[in-house]
């Protein structure tokens, strides 16, 4: 008879070449989920802040749209809808342009100070946040550069979702009232984008692309592929009870959408566009999908993208013309405010003529003495 | 004359039709989206290893042209884009002319000739693919901010025709690698991003080249502390002038005048008032630790202020 053999006595981690890190060893690191809103954004930052990961208080709250909550710091969506109402930029926008000016307004310190120190304050209470909103992709950049002042990793997971359920459950739950061509150039916008945007930069930890279908069918496999893929201490060492608070928090009945591009009825080059789009963001969803390849084809779909608008851009000119004459117009036709009784000063009833003749000399030391500007 | 009035391209004086330029924006397929940016050196062999990889990860492509170096500044530069595994990124290019020094040569020569600094930097240009460009130096170098900040304009300008400004910090190096003196004592922010196209090409200025712009054009500035431009306190750091007298007077070389000070004050032991001492750690290079920790992580706004000439105190 022989003995069985023992195993060697040496630890796991010189096995595997990993270790468990203790939770306050975390190093900073801020999830950035992004992607078109309606794409299950919520459901991943939801689940992200039952692993462990925190999200900064206070939040938006949930409402009929969004029945479990949207996973949202209020600060944030404040921030992101004031910067972008500063640059006149919608948060469903399809003009390519719109990122050279929501770009050009994360250029300035005082919002890379205003959005680092945010940044710092919320690690100072965890060391894994998660920060997500519809209108983040807008943003990205900013961030980004918070996050290298605020010594954090940043690391970024966008939601896909088939861009028919998208345009179909913002109809639905914005009662209809953009049209779908506009909602699917949107779209393609706001993915075309955020992919590039999130393309490796210096100090990235990563990103991951999560079809919302994969979250909902197995969340459990698609939230570690996430984990792993990024590194997110609260997620590779989530309790059994965040486990099971995650399963009460997956509803796969949230997907009621299942409309199809060709219910959309779409002019065909943007169907084709959004078609192909849809078709290579998937490539990124699959393991190993992230590939220089598939930056080919994105890049130009982007191109192909930014060209259809142009051409329909330069098209409807004469819409455009139309809207600002309407537009001032209404503005002729508004009766004026009344003026506020300003306080009279005797010189303003003098003739301008004989107030021309008083030497500029004489008048400044007059406006000196009333303590007038001019 | 100016040299934007040729549609095709331009052809030099002296005949060197192996050397006339060719607006890219003409070539057929055009040019495709993205950035480069453009580095002309002579003798940056020092400097390359640390321009060059935030450079080659934050924009599609770049573009190296050597002019007369008499260094391995070429060798040292493609072996730096090897070493980062971006080669493929990497065009280097000889420039064989003698160009004119900045000043009262450059002023004497016709833009047209190749020997200008104005048809220089066309031919430069002209290399490029992209639809935007950046006009970089052999001896400024990103931040971690800088290069993220870079990286991510590149793309977002898109067709919109705007100009890009970028502040830049001398850092002075004494050589052994661990001690660097940071200028902040002068704010200076050229514009370095720019459209390529028609209405953005060299053209001629007193002591140099002058890009054109429109005047629609748009103008986006990042904030300071994002780029440093390495000073060696042991080269010669004003060869590429004709003499001081060049940059003595006027206020457009006031950048000039204001690095004069600070490098012979520095080479006489004193650290001027707006300049800061900074040491790197043990076994980090200074040129690295100024970069990627100590301006990413310097408080902000950082404080840069204009300290007037003629008044190198020590601080």
């Amino acid at each position: 008879m022989t003995t069985p053999q023992q195993p060697p006595a040496v630890p796991v981690s010189d096995l595997v070449g990993k270790v468990e890190i203790a939770p306050d060893a975390f190093p900073r690191k801020v999830l950035f989920v992004a992607g078109a809103g309606r794409s299950g954004t919520s459901t991943m930052a939801g689940l992200m802040q039952i692993m462990g990961l925190h999200v900064p208080k206070p939040e938006v709250a949930a409402d009929e749209t969004n029945p479990k909550g949207f996973g949202e710091p209020q600060w944030v969506v404040d921030l992101h809808d004031r910067l972008l109402k500063e640059a006149l930029v919608q948060v469903s926008d399809s003009r390519p342009d719109a990122w050279f000016e929501t770009a050009r307004i994360g250029t300035r310190e005082k919002e890379r100070i205003r959005v680092a120190e945010w940044l710092d304050g919320h690690f100072e209470v965890a060391s894994e946040l998660v920060v997500k909103d519809p209108r983040l992709s807008w943003y990205l950049s900013l961030w980004r550069v918070a996050a290298i002042r605020a010594q954090a990793t940043p690391v970024f997971a966008t939601m896909l979702r088939p861009p028919a359920e998208v345009v179909g459950s913002k109809q639905t739950y914005y009662q209809n009232r953009l049209g779908s061509a506009h909602l699917a150039a949107s779209w393609l916008n706001m993915l075309l984008h955020t992919e590039r945007a999130t393309r490796e930069s210096v100090v990235d930890g990563g990103r991951v692309f999560v079809r919302y279908a994969d979250l909902l069918d197995d969340w459990t496999k698609t939230v570690m592929h996430v984990g792993e893929t990024l590194q997110l201490q609260h997620v590779l060492q989530a309790r059994s009870e965040a486990i099971r608070d995650g399963h009460r928090f997956v509803d796969p009945s949230l997907r009621r959408m299942t409309q199809t591009l060709a219910d959309l009825n779409l002019p065909p080059r943007l169907h084709e566009l959004t078609e192909e789009t849809w078709n290579e963001l998937n490539k990124l969803a699959e393991p190993g999908g992230d590939t220089p390849a598939v930056h080919e084809a994105l890049d130009q779909l982007r191109e192909g993208y930014v060209e259809l608008y142009e051409e329909a851009e330069a098209i409807s000119r004469s819409s455009v013309v139309a809207a600002e004459q309407k537009t001032r117009r209404a503005q002729q036709e508004r009766p004026a405010p009344a003026a506020p009784e300003a306080p009279g000063f005797a010189a303003d009833k003098i003739p301008h003529g004989l107030r021309a003749a008083v030497p500029p000399g004489v008048r400044r030391g007059l406006r000196k003495a009333l303590g007038r500007a001019r | 004359m100016t040299a934007h009035f040729s549609a095709a391209g331009l052809q030099n004086l002296e005949g060197h039709t192996d050397f006339d330029i060719t607006w890219p924006w003409t070539l057929p397929g055009g040019l495709r989206p993205g950035a480069t940016a453009v580095l002309r050196v002579k003798n940056e062999a020092p400097s390359m290893p640390f321009v060059l990889p935030p450079l080659l990860r934050a924009c599609d492509h770049v573009v190296v042209v050597d002019n007369g170096s008499t260094d391995d500044t070429s060798a040292v530069s493609r072996a730096a884009a090897e070493r980062l595994g971006r080669a493929d990124k990497l065009t280097l290019l000889d420039y064989p002319f003698e160009v004119a020094r900045a000043g009262k040569e450059h002023l004497a020569v016709h833009e047209l000739s190749v020997h200008s600094l104005s048809y220089f930097y066309n031919w430069c240009f002209a290399q490029v693919r992209t639809s935007y460009s950046w006009k970089w130096d052999g001896d400024m170098v990103l931040t971690t901010e800088g290069e993220a900040s870079i990286g991510d304009l590149g793309w977002q300008v898109g067709h919109v025709r705007t100009n890009v400004r970028v502040p830049r910090h001398p850092l002075y190096l004494d050589g052994t690698g661990r001690f660097g003196y940071l200028d902040l004592g002068l704010f200076n922010a050229e514009e370095w991003g720019f459209p390529i196209g028609p209405d953005y090409i060299y053209s001629k200025a007193f002591e140099w080249e002058i890009r054109t712009t429109p005047t629609d054009s748009r103008s986006v500035g990042l904030p300071n502390g994002l780029c440093v431009e390495l000073k060696y306190l042991d080269g010669d750091e004003f060869a590429h002038w004709t003499d001081p007298a060049s940059f003595a007077v006027s206020r457009r070389n006031r950048r000039k005048r204001r690095e004069w000070e600070v490098y012979h004050a520095l080479q006489d032991g004193v650290v001027p008032a707006g300049v800061v001492e900074i040491h790197a750690p043990e076994g980090v290079h200074i040129v690295d630790h100024v970069t990627r920790d100590w301006l990413p992580h310097a408080p902000r706004p950082l404080q840069v202020a204009d300290v007037p000439l003629g008044q190198v105190a020590p601080r």
